[in-house]
């Protein structure tokens, strides 16, 4: 049961962690986010564009993450099981 | 003209972005479309692909003699397949076409549709994958029904898995119409006639393996396709993305507020809405989730879900260079405007004007096909869901009580599939002229509100109970219908009032908070003999679900020592 416990753990971290980058991306709509919404440097790339591209990124290597983990959790379980 | 057609397109993106599929003529989906003279490229392209695809059906029907190969293809789909094949789902005519339009319209604002299209895909693997995949057979009914009364929630989200299908179905097939109209220059009736037709016989006889593979297929094509417009986009820029963007910003009406939020929305709650709205959404899709049982095993079903998501992310990275490329590339070109000064086709043909712009008829021929292709394989992988819906959930689980006759089964899965073509159709035909754009919102918010809460309360919160959750999905699905219809989709462009009752377009950032609260409510007041059943059912479940894999490996293990 402790084993199925920190699963649910770290499901909902992985899910908030998400859920976090994710809605935080509206951001780029309020007050807030003037800065985002700026150029970065000389060049017409803009940081909103940037954080775009980032979530994207991330999003893939958090999914990666949580998937190598899991399989070395169950692996580890699997084996030290009676 | 924009305001108003952006928010036509936005809805029609919403639901081709999920579907999977789609994209639509860009605002002129409820009216005429203008014909567009016949490119015997696309049609050659797409003949091989109907041919291949044929071929692909007739191999699959070799394979297909079990209810269960039929709505599952045997769970013999590898995740790479699987994940092609989910990504094949997302990867829509409508994504490419409709995410490239609003750009063109509306710049960084049109990027939202895309977030929230791969964002539910870690929630997926992180909350829903493995538990759905250990728990369920053929579709996520089945999960649901492993604790609470299986009759009762079968027959509420039979009718939430039915209210998305034919609501997804209408959208398409109008969509699907009014695009074949436009690329091909086929009468509206005929297109739709020949869709159904062709959907029918990849179906009927090949279940999900046949249209798994189609998926497949149309997913390569298509990640193929957007990657060489992509290339020739950057290369016409010498390969220097600031030179793209500085184009963009200099021929765009706006100018450089085209690479910065705030065109098409202006306040936060407006983007939370679609955002809400994509994500949930995605989650509770029936379609989407019957993928999830189409692989062999847990690990396969986690894979496909990591695979999805790097197709669908590097769609949506290439659909960036596109969108501004088309910017870039047609604003102020003569080629693509009519005497009126409108792009032709309006703004969801920007993609395929930009593919002439730079690689002739025979890219764009290559594009066309692939759009076309890319609408048979949404309507192919719905029309198995409603089958299984009727079939499975409701013959064989809730009239045979889990018992049915195997063969009959099969047989009422293709007669099921039959009907929902001809049905498809009829509505196509019916709803051809009127304005759908709503009937495109609703399976998207359907979805968030009615089957993510209780999929999810049902994983994860041991007090939900039978009653609990079938409360919760009527509120959901009454709240989200009736909100619809009183927000500006309906209430103004239907039903022609000044001023919307409630001012957004995706209600799901209120209906599913009142979904969940209502499920919640009803099932701690609840004091049932069935309550208690349902909640003592919850530790069977989450060991069921946390643990099934590995006990059948445990056991195989022993077996073959």
């Amino acid at each position: 049961m402790q084993f199925v416990k920190r699963k649910i753990k770290q499901r909902f971290l992985f899910s908030l962690i998400s859920l976090t980058l994710y809605f935080s991306f509206a951001l780029n709509w309020t007050e807030f986010g003037s800065a985002l919404r700026a150029r970065i440097g000389e060049s017409h790339i803009t940081g909103s564009l940037v954080i775009f591209i980032s979530l994207i990124v991330l999003f893939i290597l958090l999914e990666l993450l949580f998937i190598r983990l899991a399989n070395k959790q169950d692996a580890d379980h699997q084996r030290l099981a009676p | 003209m924009t305001l108003r057609r952006a928010y036509q397109i936005l809805a029609w993106v919403a639901i081709w972005l999920h579907s999977p599929a789609t994209f639509a003529a860009a605002g002129d989906l409820s009216g005429e479309v203008q014909r567009q003279g016949v490119n015997p490229v696309a049609i050659v392209i797409f003949l091989l692909f109907v041919v291949a695809t044929l071929l692909v059906s007739y191999w699959a029907s070799k394979r297909t003699a079990s209810s269960q190969d039929f709505y599952t293809a045997g769970g013999q789909i590898t995740g790479a397949q699987n994940g092609a094949a989910i990504a094949g789902d997302y990867m829509s005519a409508a994504s490419f076409l409709g995410i490239s339009g609003l750009v063109f319209l509306g710049g960084f604002d049109g990027l939202v549709f895309a977030l929230g299209a791969l964002a539910g895909w870690p929630i997926m693997v992180f909350l829903l994958a493995k538990r759905v995949r250990n728990l369920g057979t053929c579709t996520f009914i089945d999960v649901l029904s492993v604790r609470l009364d299986r009759n009762r929630i079968r027959l509420v989200t039979i009718l939430s898995t039915l209210v998305i299908v034919i609501l997804y179905l209408i959208a398409q097939m109008v969509g699907a119409g009014k695009l074949i109209q436009l690329l091909f220059g086929l009468p509206y009736e005929v297109a739709v006639g020949a869709i159904s037709i062709l959907v029918l016989a990849y179906i009927t006889f090949g279940g999900m393996l046949a249209a798994t593979w189609i998926q497949i297929i149309k997913a390569v094509l298509l990640i193929a396709g957007v990657s060489i417009i992509a290339f020739m986009v950057l290369k016409t820029f010498e390969f220097s993305l600031e030179d793209l963007l500085a184009t963009a910003a200099e021929k765009h009406p706006k100018g450089a507020a085209v690479l910065a939020p705030g065109l098409l929305f202006k306040e936060p709650i407006q983007v939370l809405t679609i955002m809400v709205s994509m994500l949930f959404g995605t989650l509770g899709l029936p379609h989407i989730l019957m993928r999830l049982f189409t692989v062999p095993n847990m690990h396969e079903a986690k894979k496909s879900a990591f695979y999805a998501s790097v197709f669908i992310g590097y769609f949506y990275l290439a659909l960036i260079i596109v969108g501004f490329g088309a910017v870039a590339l047609l604003y102020g070109n003569p080629t693509y405007y009519d005497a009126a000064g409108q792009l032709i086709g309006g703004s969801n043909m920007v993609a395929i004007h930009l593919t002439t712009a730079i690689g002739g008829s025979v890219l764009t021929g290559f594009i066309s096909a692939v759009s076309f292709a890319t609408i048979l394989a949404v309507v192919a992988g719905l029309t198995v869901t409603g089958a299984a819906a009727i079939s499975h959930d409701l013959y064989a689980e809730v009239l045979r009580q889990g018992k049915p006759n195997p063969r009959r089964e099969l047989q009422l899965a293709r007669i099921m599939t039959v009907a929902i073509g001809v049905i498809a159709v009829l509505l196509g035909i019916l709803f051809q002229n009127e304005n759908v754009a709503f009937i495109a919102t609703m399976p998207m918010v359907v979805s968030a509100s009615v089957n993510f809460p209780i999929l999810f309360l049902s994983l994860f919160w041991a007090g939900l109970t039978t009653k609990g959750a079938i409360v919760g999905a009527l509120v959901g699905l009454l709240s989200s219908i009736i909100l619809i219809i009183v927000g500006p989709q309906v209430w103004v462009s239907v039903l022609g009032f000044d001023k919307a009752l409630f001012p957004y377009d995706y209600p799901a950032l209120f209906t599913l908070p009142l979904a969940l609260l209502s499920a919640w409510a009803f099932s701690k007041t609840d004091r049932s003999e069935r309550a208690t059943q349902d909640r003592n059912n919850y530790h069977s479940l989450l060991l069921q679900s946390e643990l099934a894999e590995q006990s059948q490996e445990a056991s195989m293990a022993a077996t073959k020592s």
